[in-house]
């Protein structure tokens, strides 16, 4: 039954921007771009156990990258894209020396100090970030052909318009980041992560470079952050140092739990509930107007963080993933559901 | 040499105050191994309660101040024994992450509630100060840097001489068997975090006060609280006090004296700074050590 | 191969072992014992690099081992079981023992990840089988390590250290919590892995009637100290370790 969620999945994926409103697809795309990012993020956490908070320095990094490079220099997209996220990961490899010598709450909270320090660059920099006013970001250009409103592609009987170029463009860029992320969940590197989250120690005198493989997953993490990144700035076309806060880490973190922690749809899934939270909050009736006081939309959906982080975590560590296989469990074998120990991990055995 | 004095002065004030945001997390810490992220967000509704119960609701200060410890603890209490009992074996990143949670929820709610704009606190002190020389010292200030000595004294006292204070350090160690020696575990549990809740009102009443006043920005200076904890070295009360005023004294004294090109606002991320580089020396802070592990 | 010199352990006021000596030959297994809290895991411990010992010297195939790191141990051919069992619960036994390959691995984040590394991968799977096979788990190989029972997940363990292609291996208590059937089983392991092997390994142990079967020769530690060395047969009839392990009273008698 695995086997054929895959090909379902990818059918449905391409055949949604058709389905949707203009509003909707815009909110599908930037989950679609968000979840370049958490693909990341769920390597460093998921694979690898590390705690981060810094995520949205990544992504603001290659945001700026990608501007400066596409705007202000007038790079073609195939080369300030990758570069986003080489910058980004140049920035995560920086992290190493620190990374290697330090343990879970001490990352953590250095990776706390990131996203202000980083913060405090955007602010200050305005040559480069258009200080606290904001900067416009260029819209992706493949040689003639740009991504800019307005712009549409016929292909057969089909038009695909600005929102949906960006897309599927995003969608093919999550299809390799998955197939990436996929086969070195499979691989030496995957496995050598997974020790290290579990038994950090262990796993070094085992013989498993435990520094380097932290390293390791901070650049990959990172790398995919600043390609979101740069998509996300250019989806938007106008952004300001402060979106790169640290409520979008968390936004990050939440929805690689929610999707559940190390699985391989879990990223996706995760981003289709955080990123579209606000879009849907807005649409309940009994809230007030932004700004008239009271429960307002943003408000709510900081709550919805905090109260999914907690739920999840408390009663379903392994995520909408984990509810998933627990529905298609539920006709048959319990034993093994019963007699695994394990947690906040990812079955062998689940192909998702 | 004045603003040197007064901002030695502000910054051990400041200090004080993170000393107590430190002090409430490794009392937690200490007992139970959970690291809880959402102590800048109690200290915000430590803050908030205060105000409110001063302000509108118009009771005296001091009751006002015993009744949001109270509050506060109890919202600690039931926190700890509705969401952490429950998965008090999972991994640390877990543990982690709820408090992250509960801690955008409850900042989120403050905000819900009663709005971004900045309130009063409610307080006697206000503004008011006296002179030493040239140098001001606020009483609120001052009033901060008393608490917390009194705060501390009695912590100090009641971790060395008391049952609980052994039974919560029994209870770190090793929970289990602690609960077979007939220690009742899960009243320890509520013991700590009605304890971290009491100390979060204190310290955010602190912090709220003069120049500042209960605002949801509050939420980000109590952050800064962290840095004071990672230096401490977790598990260290004296760390805790230590920590707080190194981060304390670098906030204050960079916001007198960082140069322009550093940036605007540098204050704000040079505790982060400062502790980055202490922790590439002393990577478990400085008084920590690097846990026993059971291999 | 192996030479430690006057090795001492101390917590702070507490000593976990003192001035503690021997040599272990190319190709011989010795097995440490003594009555609980005597230091055999915190020597292990200091062996593995996780402790730093106050002073003595250790020498493994004569260079200095203490210099080394906990990660530099398995390139230095060292390879240790865990009593808490190093093992992954989530992944399979397989995987598990490729993890005691890494150390031997090339291909690095980047090959892994575009699908480059298959051949490599092909022939670690294809020693990790082997080890598995020679603890007598292949048919494990697929099984998620959490599923299986205790004795199972020791003998993946031993596999684990294996695949690691050590010189030596430092086995932590391999029989403790087994019942008598698997304890037969794994000594016999023990003792071919040894034998057959030809595997230089560093035992510590409770079991007396493991380590007689298996250790060419013995020491003891009580309280830190070490109080008899000698074959299976001298140590078990010294008046001091029997002193040791049953009290002042019954030593009388032997």
């Amino acid at each position: 039954m695995r086997r054929l969620t895959l090909p379902a999945l990818a059918v449905l994926a391409v055949a949604l921007p058709f389905a949707l409103s203009a509003a909707q697809l815009t909110t599908a795309t930037f989950v679609v771009i968000a979840a370049i990012g958490a693909t990341g993020l769920n390597v460093l956490t998921g694979f690898a156990g590390q705690i981060s908070l810094g995520h949205a320095a990544f992504l603001g990094v290659g945001a700026y990258t990608g501007a400066v490079l596409g705007a202000d220099h007038g790079v073609d997209a195939l080369l300030w894209i990758p570069a986003a996220g080489v910058a980004a990961g140049l920035l995560g490899a920086l992290l190493g020396p620190i990374a290697l010598r330090l343990r879970g709450l001490y990352l953590a909270i250095v990776t706390l100090g990131l996203v202000f320090i980083a913060q405090h660059v955007f602010f200050n920099a305005t040559g480069l970030t258009g200080g606290p006013q904001g900067r416009a970001f260029p819209a992706v250009q493949f040689g003639s052909f740009d991504f800019s409103p307005g712009k549409v592609l016929r292909l057969g009987a089909a038009t695909i318009d600005s929102s949906g170029l960006y897309y599927f463009l995003a969608l093919i860029l999550l299809a390799a980041a998955t197939a990436f992320t996929w086969n070195l969940r499979r691989s030496r590197s995957g496995r050598a992560m997974v020790a290290l989250r579990e038994r950090e120690t262990a796993a070094a005198v085992m013989g498993v470079d435990v520094g380097r493989l932290k390293v390791t997953a901070f650049v990959v993490s990172s790398f995919l952050a600043g390609i979101s990144g740069a998509l996300y700035g250019s989806y938007l076309s106008f952004a300001q140092p402060g979106q790169w806060s640290l409520l979008m880490s968390i936004q990050f973190i939440a929805a690689i739990i929610v999707g559940g922690l190390g699985t391989t749809a879990g990223p996706l899934l995760g981003c289709a509930v955080v990123f579209a939270l606000p879009s849907l909050l807005k649409e309940l009736p009994f809230l007030p107007e932004a700004g008239s006081g009271g429960l307002s939309a943003s408000d709510l959906t900081s709550i919805s963080y905090g109260v999914l982080i907690v739920a999840f975590l408390t009663l379903q560590p392994r995520g909408i993933v984990g509810i998933a296989d627990r529905l298609h469990r539920s006709g048959g074998n319990d034993d093994h559901a019963k007699t695994q120990k394990v947690t906040v991990t990812t079955p062998k055995e689940a192909h998702s | 040499m004045t603003e040197f004095l007064q901002l030695l002065f502000q910054g051990v004030s400041l200090g004080a105050t993170y000393a107590l945001v430190a002090l409430g997390f490794v009392v937690i810490f200490r007992s139970s191994g959970v690291i809880n992220f959402a102590q800048g967000a109690m200290l915000l509704a430590g803050a908030y309660t205060i105000s409110w119960l001063a302000t509108d609701v118009g009771v005296p200060f001091l009751p006002a101040v015993l009744m949001a410890v109270a509050l506060l603890a109890l919202a600690g209490a039931a926190f700890q024994h509705s969401v952490l009992r429950r998965v008090s074996g999972e991994p640390t990143f877990v543990l982690v992450m709820i408090t992250i949670g509960a801690g955008i929820a409850v900042t989120a709610l403050i905000e819900a509630l009663f709005g971004a704009d900045q309130r009063l606190l409610g307080d006697p002190w206000g503004s008011s100060s006296f002179g030493v020389g040239d140098v001001t010292i606020n009483w609120v200030k001052l009033w901060g840097i008393g608490v917390t000595v009194a705060a501390l004294a009695a912590y100090f006292a009641f971790d060395k001489y008391s049952r609980w204070g052994l039974a919560m350090q029994a209870t770190a160690e090793d929970e289990e068997a602690t609960l077979s020696l007939g220690v009742p575990v899960s009243r320890v549990h509520l013991v700590t975090w009605a304890l971290a809740g009491a100390l979060a009102v204190l310290g955010g009443l602190f912090l709220a006060g003069f120049p500042n006043s209960p605002q949801p920005t509050l939420g980000d200076a109590a952050l800064r609280a962290f840095p004071a904890i990672v230096l401490g070295g977790l598990r260290s009360p004296t760390g805790a006090v230590v920590g707080g005023l190194v981060i304390g004294e670098t906030e204050v004294m960079t916001s007198g004296y960082a140069p322009a090109a550093l940036g605007d606002n540098f204050y704000a991320v040079a505790p982060y700074i400062a502790m980055i580089l202490i922790l590439l020396v002393r990577p478990y802070g400085l008084f920590g050590r690097a846990p026993a592990e059971r291999l | 191969m192996l030479e430690v010199r006057d090795l001492t352990l101390r917590f702070g006021a507490i000593t976990a072992f003192e001035d503690v000596s021997f040599e272990v030959a190319e190709g011989e297994l010795l097995a440490v014992i003594g009555p609980n809290g005597a230091g055999k895991s915190s020597l292990f411990n200091v062996l593995s690099r996780v402790y730093q010992p106050q002073s003595g010297s250790v020498l493994l195939a004569g260079k200095d081992l203490l210099a080394r790191r906990p990660r530099d141990l398995a390139a230095c051919g060292v390879a240790r079981s865990f009593q808490n069992l190093g093992l992954v619960a989530e992944l399979t036994c397989l995987d598990n023992v490729l993890i005691g390959r890494d150390h031997l691995m090339r291909c690095g984040a980047l090959r892994c990840g575009l699908g480059l590394a298959r051949g490599e991968e092909r022939e670690h799977r294809e020693a990790a089988l082997r080890a598995l096979a020679t603890v007598g788990a292949r048919d494990l190989a697929e099984r998620v390590v959490g599923t299986l029972p205790y004795g199972d997940r020791k003998r993946v363990e031993l596999a684990r250290c294996v695949a690691m292609e050590p010189k030596l291996m430092l086995l932590d208590e391999p029989v403790a919590g087994m019942a008598s059937e698997e304890r037969s089983a794994m000594t016999d392991l023990v003792r071919r892995l040894n034998r057959d092997e030809g595997l230089t390994i560093l035992l510590v142990e409770h079991d007396m009637g493991m380590v007689m079967r298996v250790a060419e020769r013995v020491l003891v530690l009580d309280f830190g100290r070490p109080i008899a060395t000698g074959t299976p047969a001298e140590v078990q009839g010294d008046e001091r370790v029997i002193r040791a392990y049953l009290g002042e009273e019954l030593a009388v008698g032997a």
